[in-house]
């Protein structure tokens, strides 16, 4: 989750699975680091499914490249703050076991 | 408008297909927190409402579409469409269950106006229902965020996720206040007071809806649409056919539909639900009218949120000003443009597949005038519905109007 699909044709970004650009379609999509991004917007999750903690702390982030993700939130942190996707980790535990990916952190 | 006018009488235009769908007769089952009967018994009634409506006999119907989520997770079953037609007297017709997660209703209406529009079919059932009461919260918070993409769906991220992210942009980029956010449930929980097929009659106040628990921050209890049991129907013929001697009859102007990307996060602008705005521009333009001519709309308030977003997208009102339309009153029943005067997801309730039918359910009483005076519109001509899968992964936009 620490990095994005760039499209080689035209650069757009993506954090989520897929076999085309979601701008121009082309399939010539490659690993890029994604690097640093701002918060755009911060929940809290009261209710969440089991295997999931709760309270979830979720934030919404923009990166370079137009790749937006929503994924939990490490520490505190404000809308406007400089996050990284890092630390690799257990997010959420299944009967299938553990799903794992990276959590939001604030960049100092 | 003359120019609209003249685009619907061409045959092969907008209206592709030559016959205009009407809608014969409609009905549904009171929306409840839990309904002990079973989903086909809820399924039946509902059907059986909107035929006896419809003044149409069973066996006359030659297409049947049933709307449903996720029979197989809430209630450990299938065929439901195939169950129906031999419960109602109609052995024989074409029969389909449709699923598109939280709008499966409005796609089996969309289903089935396309088989009467285009043919060959004469006479078509939608139907629509979900029964949730059989799980916890829990579970059925997980039944629904299993739709999500696997990239969120490791996050742990449910549908509440998603409505508090944008509703905390909303609120950071355009003003409002959480107050503002309360005025959208208090609105539609006092339309809901006169709906006795609503599953609150409830009046509520804006501290109420702040002093709820939080379920996803900013978004409270009363932000959100409860889970709940219930089916609606409507009956569909072609106004050729059947209707020109007919009262009371609805028609289908447009029902278009599009879909969205799959990651929420994916959309180049986190507060847009572009599916709503592809799907609305479509009906509108199928319609031959635009926002302007709507006197009523049923909008997918599954969160408070949504319905601000999707009035947006809808050109009912400007990029981050519906907040102001609902302060001032404007999206009340006595309003310029009533939104919800059934009581929305919010108070009406949302059972998954039931919704889509039953927003035009509540859209064709109000066109007929079928609704106490509480909550009714007045002499309203058109109205919209909009029924959204996910959180804009699919969205299917309805106008429908009294025919001139």
């Amino acid at each position: 989750m620490t990095d994005v699909l760039e499209c080689a044709d035209c650069g757009r970004r993506s954090f989520y699975s897929k076999r085309r650009c979601l701008d121009c379609g082309s399939d010539d999509l490659v690993d890029a680091p994604a690097g640093d991004g701002e918060l755009l917007a911060t929940t809290t999750v009261h209710i969440t499914p089991e295997g999931v903690r709760e309270p979830n702390a979720l934030g919404l982030a923009a990166f370079p490249g137009g790749a937006n993700v929503v994924a939990q939130l490490a520490d505190a942190a404000a809308v406007g703050d400089t996050v990284r996707l890092t630390g690799e980790r257990d997010l959420r535990t299944t009967d299938d076991g553990a799903l794992r990916g990276c959590r939001l952190v604030p960049v100092e | 408008m003359s120019e609209h006018d003249h685009a619907r009488d061409e045959p092969g235009g907008s209206r592709a297909g030559g016959r205009r769908p009407v809608i014969r007769g409609v009905g549904m089952t009171a929306f409840t927190g839990a309904d002990g009967r079973p989903l086909g018994e809820l399924l039946r009634i509902a059907a059986g409402r909107a035929l006896r409506d419809a003044d149409v006999s069973p066996e006359t119907v030659d297409s049947v579409h049933v709307g449903n989520m996720a029979a197989e997770a809430f209630n450990e079953r299938s065929g439901l469409a195939n169950a129906l037609v031999g419960e109602l007297g109609m052995v024989g017709a074409r029969a389909h269950r449709i699923e598109n997660t939280s709008a499966s209703g409005a796609s089996a209406f969309q289903d089935a106006v396309m088989a009467v529009r285009d043919g060959p079919h004469d006479a078509a059932l939608a139907v629509g229902g979900e029964q949730m009461s059989t799980v916890d919260t829990s579970t059925s918070t997980e039944i629904i965020s299993r739709i999500t993409h696997e990239g969120e769906y490791a996050q742990g991220i449910t549908l509440p996720s998603f409505a508090g992210l944008a509703a905390d942009r909303y609120l950071g980029v355009y003003g409002a206040t959480r107050a503002d956010l309360a005025r959208v449930a208090v609105k539609n929980h006092s339309n809901a007071l006169s709906n006795e097929y609503a599953q609150f009659n409830k009046r509520i106040t804006v501290s109420d809806v702040v002093e709820s628990p939080p379920v996803a921050t900013p978004l409270r209890l009363y932000d959100c649409c409860p889970t709940g049991d219930g089916a609606a129907a409507v009956v569909i013929t072609s106004k050729d056919a059947s209707a020109s001697d007919i009262d009371d009859v609805v028609e289908v102007a447009a029902c278009e539909s599009a879909t969205g990307t799959h990651a929420v996060a994916d959309r180049a602008d986190p507060l847009a639900i572009e599916s709503v705005r592809v799907a609305g521009t479509r009906a509108y333009e199928t319609a031959g009218v635009g926002p302007g001519a709507l006197d009523v709309a049923c909008l997918h308030d599954a969160f408070t949120v949504l319905e601000w977003l999707e009035m947006e997208e809808l050109g009912l009102a400007p990029d981050g000003e519906a907040w102001k339309r609902t302060r001032d009153g404007e999206t009340a029943i006595d309003g310029g443009m009533p939104i919800n005067p059934g009581g929305g997801l919010k108070a009406r309730g949302h059972p998954l597949g039931a919704t889509g039918l039953s927003q035009i359910v509540e859209l064709v009483w109000q066109l007929r005038g079928d609704v106490p005076d509480e909550r009714a519109v007045p002499g309203p001509e058109r109205g919209l519905a909009v029924n959204v899968a996910g959180f804009g992964n699919n969205s299917v936009c309805t106008l429908l109007e009294v025919p001139a």
